[in-house]
């Protein structure tokens, strides 16, 4: 880089010729720059669209707003090596199919880092782009669009070798859109309010590490892939009639080790997707633990905390050939009644996973509609104590008696920002709900008293 | 029909019982196990603020379905049934039998609903002092609908009583009831639901739920918690096929009316046969 490009470049501006124009026009600057140029840009607003065709590292200096024309993407980036900082990027096209982005990159070696993308339809888009490293950016959809017409928050598409870290994304269609998108590494980033936390398909041996998925219709939808690795990351809070922790369908060879999927619909939905190995993970308070087609088989749990799910396992069709320990060590089960008298830490009585109203909503699954029926509860109770009917194909022959200690892991449901509706308590509340007792109690007591009084 | 009788007689019901202590014996019994199960459910929480309002709820709801219909369908039968003396110098009044069956309904309601009301609101109570308010709406809706089950399985036990007329012929019926609607319909219909299949299937199971007022409050009560949500895709269908969550209220609430008017007309209807 040569440092004499970079003092003129502040000279112009700071000469205040192009302020004094009002709106600037920052495409004329990167025109008459030289390639390899730190074009460093002060606050204030400037006119959109930019195309940057050489390679140039443009560093915004006090959040300087680039406003599109609200035609195409704002920010184009067609050259290598280029780097993009600090910048407050709005108004994008409005057309999905023309890839209308905040930021659309389409070389390899870029920096994306430190920019807040607001109104716009997707937030970067990276097309056939490899190398790239996109961080910290923040990323608001359109609100006032419905789901499906909005954009993804960062849109990867045949495009290789990426890193997106630290990224914060609301307001979108999905969080992250990857499709052909091999060896991306994806970490800290936080998803929240949007359809899919993360739409993944044909994309393998990515990294997911410490990321949150939260409150979205679906935590995670990860399609026709293999060899990835989910690490440490939260999916929390996705809840709606068909909302997922995580969806896996086609996936093989993956491992899902020590990630907190709680209070979601269904943690785990697995569709035709074989040898996965899960391990280490908390699963709890879901409203079913985990889905499974009979088509996904060989698939390992062990050492997994699956505590006060509404249902530990919903099979859909007749079984599946899921191992449920390893070397040994099985899953905790906080259903779990058995004893452990060798005190090995492996409880002595296998652990079915299956009560036979569950086996029974795997072949009906509108049966679910008499779950809390007194009536489900009956069944649980007649077929452990006359197990006529031999349902309990699923077994964890070697359940654990005791939590595994994944303590560690109650951080990361501080990964994602928390929902701010859990206030303290409004003295005057509890009063308010007493009153339809205090009211009938007033009455009652009023009637006896001219009852007595006759 | 004029309703100045039907109030005074229901004022005597709900005085008997008041001072016959079942009153009071069933507020503590269910206002004990109401805060129990919601104290307890918090003490299991393990997250927080997490579904804690619609859990708890939930596990009330279950105590609701099983306690309630018993109760409601134990102090009817005893009440319709008891005391032949009294009942004849009742009946003796220049006052319709109409009139004198819903005024002891009345009465009976009153101090069933002021035991459940009691009880439900020392675990409202505890409940939101423990996860704030936000469900503090769904709460009184559903005290609301526990209140609409205990009068359906009241207007069921005055049928039986007008029918058996014996007290342990009645006692007996209220007891089938209890057992049928608890258990025995559900099982049945999840029985019938698995031998049929496809749409007749779906439709069957939507429409069995209007054919037990348990069901009716239980499926109710969830869609006003906002979890319907746990039924998963067959919420969705459920809710697709009666129209929305707010008609599907509607509709399960018109459900329950029929259910606390029909019996009770019905013994109306049979008692003024047995008179004449």
């Amino acid at each position: 880089m040569r440092p004499w490009s970079v003092i003129s470049a502040i000279a112009v501006l700071a000469s205040g010729q192009m302020e004094s124009q009002g709106i600037s026009n920052l495409q004329s600057l990167i025109s008459n720059a030289q390639a390899g140029e730190t074009i460093l840009v002060p606050a204030g607003e400037y006119d959109g669209n930019i195309i940057i065709d050489k390679k140039l590292i443009l560093i915004g200096l006090g959040s300087p707003v680039i406003r599109g024309t609200g035609v195409g993407s704002v920010i184009t980036v067609k050259v290598d090596s280029c780097v993009v900082r600090g910048f407050v990027v709005e108004r994008s096209g409005k057309m999905l199919v023309d890839e209308d982005a905040g930021i659309l990159v389409k070389s390899d070696y870029n920096v994306i880092e430190d920019n807040v993308l607001q109104d716009v339809l997707f937030g970067v888009y990276l097309f056939g782009a490899d190398n790239n490293r996109v961080r910290r950016n923040d990323i608001r959809g359109r609100k006032e669009l419905e789901l499906g017409e909005r954009g993804s928050g960062i849109h990867l598409w045949n495009s290789y070798d990426n890193i997106l870290d630290g990224n914060d994304i609301a307001d979108v269609r999905d969080g992250f859109y990857i499709q052909n998108a091999s060896r991306t590494h994806i970490e800290r980033n936080n998803v929240r309010g949007v359809r899919y936390g993360l739409h993944y398909m044909y994309a393998d041996s990515n990294v997911f590490l410490l990321n949150s998925f939260t409150d979205n219709v679906a935590g995670a939808a990860v399609m026709y892939s293999r060899g990835i690795r989910i690490r440490n990351n939260a999916f929390l809070r996705n809840r709606g009639f068909a909302s997922y922790g995580i969806l896996f369908q086609d996936c093989h060879d993956m491992i899902v080790d020590s990630n907190v999927v709680a209070d979601n619909n269904i943690g785990l939905f697995f569709e035709a997707s074989r040898n996965n190995v899960f391990q280490h993970n908390i699963i709890a308070r879901n409203d079913a633990a985990l889905q499974m087609f009979q088509n996904s088989n060989g698939n390992v749990f062990t050492e997994n905390n699956f505590i006060d799910n509404l249902s530990p396992l919903l099979v859909v069709g007749k079984k599946t050939e899921t191992r449920w320990n390893r070397n040994d060590r099985g899953n905790y089960w906080s259903s779990y009644d058995g004893y452990d008298i060798d005190q090995d830490g492996v409880g002595d009585v296998p652990m079915k996973i299956q009560n036979l109203f569950q086996y029974l909503e795997g072949k009906a699954p509108h049966l679910r509609l008499y779950l809390y029926s007194p009536a489900s509860q009956a069944f649980a109770v007649a077929a452990n104590a006359f197990p006529v009917m031999n349902i309990n194909t699923e077994v964890d022959r070697m359940p654990l008696v005791k939590p595994v200690d994944l303590s560690k892991l109650g951080i990361l449901t501080l990964l994602a920002p928390s929902r701010g509706n859990h206030q303290k308590t409004n003295d005057s509340v509890p009063l308010f709900a007493a009153l339809p007792g205090l009211g009938i109690f007033v009455i009652g007591y009023l009637v006896m008293k001219r009852r007595s009084r006759q | 029909m004029t309703f100045s009788p039907v109030f005074h007689i229901a004022r005597q019901e709900l005085t008997v019982n008041v001072r016959n202590k079942w009153t009071l014996i069933f507020a503590v019994i269910f206002g004990i196990l109401v805060t129990g199960i919601a104290y307890f459910g918090m003490i299991a929480e393990g997250f927080s603020g997490m579904q804690n309002f619609a859990r708890s709820s939930a596990s009330v709801l279950n105590l609701v379905l099983y306690i309630i219909p018993l109760v409601s369908l134990a102090m009817g039968t005893l009440s319709f049934t008891g005391d032949k003396g009294s009942a004849e110098l009742l009946f003796s009044q220049p006052v319709l039998s109409s009139e004198v069956i819903m005024g002891k309904a009345l009465g009976l309601f009153a101090s069933i609903a002021l035991s459940m009301a009691s009880g439900f609101m020392v675990a409202g109570i505890m409940i939101i002092s423990k996860s704030g308010p936000q469900g503090l709406t769904s709460y009184l809706a559903f005290t609301v609908l526990s209140l609409g089950l205990a009068f359906v399985f009241l207007s069921l036990s005055i049928l039986v009583a007008t029918l058996a007329r014996r007290k342990s012929k009645a006692f007996g019926f209220a007891l089938f009831l209890w057992f049928f609607f608890v258990l025995f319909y559900d099982i049945l219909a999840i029985g019938i639901t698995l031998l049929l299949s496809g749409s007749t299937m779906n439709l069957f199971l939507f429409l069995s739920l209007f054919g037990n007022p348990v069901d009716v409050v239980r499926v109710a009560s969830l869609i006003i918690f906002d979890t319907a949500t746990i039924f998963g895709p067959a919420g969705a269908a459920l809710l697709r096929f009666l129209g929305g969550s707010a008609m599907s209220v509607t509709l399960l609430v018109c459900a329950l009316l029929l259910w606390a008017i029909l019996p009770m007309a019905l013994a109306v209807k049979i008692m003024r046969r047995q008179d004449f």
